[in-house]
């Protein structure tokens, strides 16, 4: 188990080593647009390049590589081009905005589509299986944007009920965060409902599910006490990895509704070629994304016994 | 009339400059525009009450927001870095910092300039040497008192190449050393040449005046917001929000706005944000907003629409010191593809007036209609024979990708070249990247903000070597022919000059130029008082909510 982890954390150190020799690569290979976002663009060529040579712009690409790593390892981010602030002052606060909103959507989404899934695979191939079954594949069809623009028209400006935005401007508000996690609910639950469905489904086909019926063991005490605890393995696992897509995949909804988040952060910070913020976005990124993978392949190995002991 | 019309400006305000008392009787006898002959007058140093007086009608005296409120007023628009008004390139910097720091001269939603810091201005005849004459008894808000130090201070910033400000170029005519002070509270400015916007100039967004040492505290208004308005700034945060706090009768000499607090919030890049904010009671006005949005906001009956007509374009603009525009019949022929009305439908709704390819707009005095542009697909193909592409050619123009008319008027412009075998080819791209090559590109769509006189952006854009001189243009006789217009004060004269300025730009076919914007703001039902200015400038003086 130990040499499990230690493998997978080198995969992880590795993989953000990579992925930031291609975003420095990418981002910083040509200096000159780093001295016009600072100095603006009316200054003149002579001051840009002063610039540029006392921030060690001219030194070798190789060098300034290390350079950055070396800060990035003992916690100095650098500073935003944009907001003129450290860049870390930017990032947690952003990124803490994005967490609240994944944690809301998770609460409600988890239950609600485990509850449905289950549901629908112990009555695979009767109507309400169906019922929900169409349900979950129509809204999973439909993309964050057509979705929000849809409960925008009708809860904003139809009825009146919501408030249009979630900037948070007058501070953190339940009202105004309900759109955005009603949006990413909608979306997303479809999918985790089927992959519940078919493991549930699955599970209930298994020949000790049919001993525990033939004992003589209540419906109820057999569904619970044998055929979830297996059937949710899987949507366990999946569900974990919904947290990498809900971190950097939320940039629509969170530009629609003018939310405070981190997808928003990365996609301003592109546009407007925010380059150090961009790097330590896409690092953070990084983490999300193979420590979800690598808790997600961990927590597949201690549930499952058949793998824990393989 | 009887009375001699100069002693009665003389008795209405300060000695007059020699030529306003004939400019006064060709406005009575209808040869000059009333308006044209109010704009010119106080850009002369007339106060604007002389100068309606002169013009026969009765000032306007000020708007009081009738029976509004004051309150809190929210605006929906994007809160940018505020460190240096001088080196200020969107409109929006401003506007945040417009209640803090405040202009020497106030351009106003009729486009005509009036006293602001400034009391009253004289030029010499030669429109070479500008005095100016201003206000007593302001404080700044730290408490020194305003004076000709501070605004020498920001002239002589201005043309320093060190501080990198665009009104360095707005400002050509001017050196450090030709900034006087002549006494506490009277600056003159010796020009090398005759200039005659001066006071519209000092209303241009980067030309807010800033404490006179300011680059010596730090160089950032929005951590030491030191300035002479009539609000301070309470918090500010880059991209989430500004909150600015009315200061106390007593503390500002102006007269007492009725609103007690401004709040900038930023709602991000997506348009329908802010419209959603208003909708919903978030906020109370937004930036503007594109006409694409014009029919959802006009079946909301709980939104306010704003309009105003502007100098607001973009231009197709081609490089034309090096290949392949180097080439005039190529331009030429670009140019002929285009059918001008048809492209303000197309692109804009028809919400504007039709372009015509030489950056001057009919709502500008000094305007000289010239023969109509004409969509002319045989005279292309002959010029594309002659420029040396006689099976057509390929050509690419870049573009950023909001405001979303500009991408749309491009799409159009590309559509109706096609059929002359030119094959016009779009490069969309982000705003802020488009800031990166705007100057540089062979061929791109630029926007251009209103300016009240037509002169300016002539001055601004086309002149040889000027900042903003995004295609490389250079041509003595249009230099000429624009020198002696803004040495030039009567309308009737100075039009001549402008249209010859004209028909050298349209020759040359420096810029295909598809239309002149209005444009349109959104607030709610509970604004009073708010018009919306030609540059959205945000004066809400006389705002209030009911």
């Amino acid at each position: 188990m130990c040499l499990f982890l230690l493998k997978r954390l080198g995969m992880l150190a590795l993989t953000m080593l990579v992925v930031s020799v291609v975003v420095f690569l990418l981002l910083e290979l040509t200096p000159g647009t780093v001295a016009t976002k600072v100095l603006g663009q009316y200054a003149t060529v002579e001051q840009q390049r002063i610039w540029l040579e006392t921030h060690g712009y001219f030194d070798p690409a190789a060098e300034r590589y290390l350079r950055w790593l070396a800060k990035l390892l003992t916690g100095d981010l650098g500073e935003s081009l944009r907001y003129k602030t450290p860049v870390g002052d930017v990032l947690w606060p952003r990124l803490l905005n994005t967490v609240i909103l994944g944690a809301a959507v998770l609460a409600i989404m988890v239950p609600l589509s485990l509850a449905l899934g289950v549901v629908a695979g112990m009555r695979e191939g009767r109507p309400s299986d169906r019922v929900i079954s169409i349900v979950s594949v129509v809204t999973t069809s439909v993309p964050e944007f057509a979705s929000a623009a849809f409960l925008s028209a009708l809860f904003v400006f139809a009825l009146g009920w919501l408030p249009g935005t979630s900037a948070m401007s007058g501070g953190f508000n339940w009202r105004e965060l309900v759109l955005p996690v009603a949006v990413l609910v909608l979306y997303d639950f479809g999918y985790v409902v089927r992959m519940t469905r078919a493991s549930m489904a699955d599970v209930m086909t298994q020949p000790y599910i049919r001993t525990a019926l033939l004992k003589g063991l209540p419906f109820r005490v057999v569904v619970l006490r044998h055929a979830l605890r297996n059937a949710l393995i899987a949507p366990f696992t999946v569900i974990l990895l919904q947290v990498n897509w809900l971190l950097s995949g939320v940039i629509v909804v969170e530009s629609f509704f003018a939310y405070k988040g981190f997808g928003a952060l990365l996609l301003e910070a592109s546009l407007f070629g925010d380059i150090f913020l961009i790097e330590a976005c896409a690092m953070v990124a990084v983490v999300v994304a193979v420590g979800t993978q690598t808790l997600a392949d961990i927590a597949y190995a201690y549930l499952s016994p058949r793998i824990r002991f393989a | 009339m009887k009375r001699n019309p100069g002693k009665a400006a003389m008795a209405a305000g300060a000695g007059i400059h020699p030529a306003i008392p004939d400019l006064a009787a060709l406005a009575r006898r209808g040869e000059t525009d009333r308006r044209a002959f109010l704009r010119t007058a106080t850009l002369l140093g007339l106060s604007a009450s002389a100068a309606y007086t002169l013009a026969g009608l009765a000032p306007t005296g000020s708007r009081a927001a009738s029976g509004a409120a004051g309150g809190t007023l929210r605006i929906s628009m994007k809160v940018q870095e505020m460190t240096d008004p001088a080196r200020f390139d969107w409109t929006e910097k401003s506007n945040v910092a417009r209640h803090i720091v405040e202009f020497l001269t106030i351009t106003g939603t009729d486009n005509v300039t009036r006293p602001y810091l400034a009391k009253a201005w004289s030029a010499s005849e030669d429109l070479r040497t500008w005095t100016f004459k201003l206000r007593r008894r302001i404080r700044w808000s730290n408490g020194d008192s305003f004076d000709a130090e501070d605004v020498a201070y920001n002239f002589r910033r201005w043309v320093d190449p060190k501080t990198g400000s665009s009104n360095k170029s707005l400002f050509s005519g001017l050196s450090a050393g030709g900034v006087e002070v002549v006494d506490r509270d009277t600056v003159r400015l010796h020009l090398n040449k005759p200039e005659l916007a001066i006071p519209e100039n000092l209303y241009n967004y980067p030309a807010a005046i800033v404490h006179r040492r300011f680059a010596e505290e730090g160089g950032d208004l929005s951590k030491n917001p030191v300035g002479t308005g009539p609000y301070r700034l309470d918090s500010f945060s880059i991209g989430q929000k500004a909150v600015l706090v009315r200061r106390e009768k007593s503390a500002y000499w102006g007269p007492k706005p009725a609103l007690e607090r401004i709040i900038y919030i930023d709602h991000g890049d997506d348009p329908m944000a802010g419209i959603a904010a208003i909708a919903s009671g978030q906020a109370d006005l937004n930036y503007e907003i594109s006409p694409d949005q014009l029919e959802l906001v006009q079946s909301m009956p709980q939104l306010q629409l704003f309009e105003a007509a502007t100098a607001q374009t973009a231009v197709a603009r081609m490089r034309v010191d090096r290949p392949p525009f180097d080439n005039a019949k190529l331009r030429q022929a670009v140019q002929a593809c285009i059918d001008h009305d048809r492209l303000l439908e197309l692109g804009y709704r028809g919400k504007g007036v039709a372009g015509e390819d030489h950056h001057v707009a009919p709502i500008h005095p000094e305007y000289a209609a010239l023969p109509k542009q004409r969509q002319d697909y045989a005279l292309v193909r002959k010029l594309l024979a002659d420029a040396g592409h006689p099976n057509g050619v390929k050509l690419s123009i870049d573009c950023r990708s909001a405001p979303s008319w500009e991408p749309t008027t491009v799409q159009a412009m590309s559509a109706m070249c096609r059929p002359a075998g030119i094959d016009l080819k779009i490069n969309t791209m982000p705003s802020e990247q488009y800031g990166d090559i705007w100057n540089k590109t062979p061929f791109g769509f630029t926007g251009w903000t209103h300016r009240p006189l037509g002169v300016m952006v002539l001055n601004l854009a086309y002149r040889s070597g000027a900042a903003w001189n995004e295609s490389g243009y250079a041509n003595r006789d249009f230099d000429l022919a624009l020198n002696r217009a803004n040495a030039t004060l009567d309308i009737q004269e100075r039009r001549r000059y402008v249209a010859a300025c004209e028909r050298i730009l349209q020759r040359d076919a420096v810029i295909v130029q598809p239309l002149w914007r209005s444009i349109f703001a959104v607030g709610s039902k509970r604004l009073r008082g708010y018009r919306l200015h030609p540059t959205n400038y945000h004066q809400l003086g006389g705002v209030g909510l009911g």
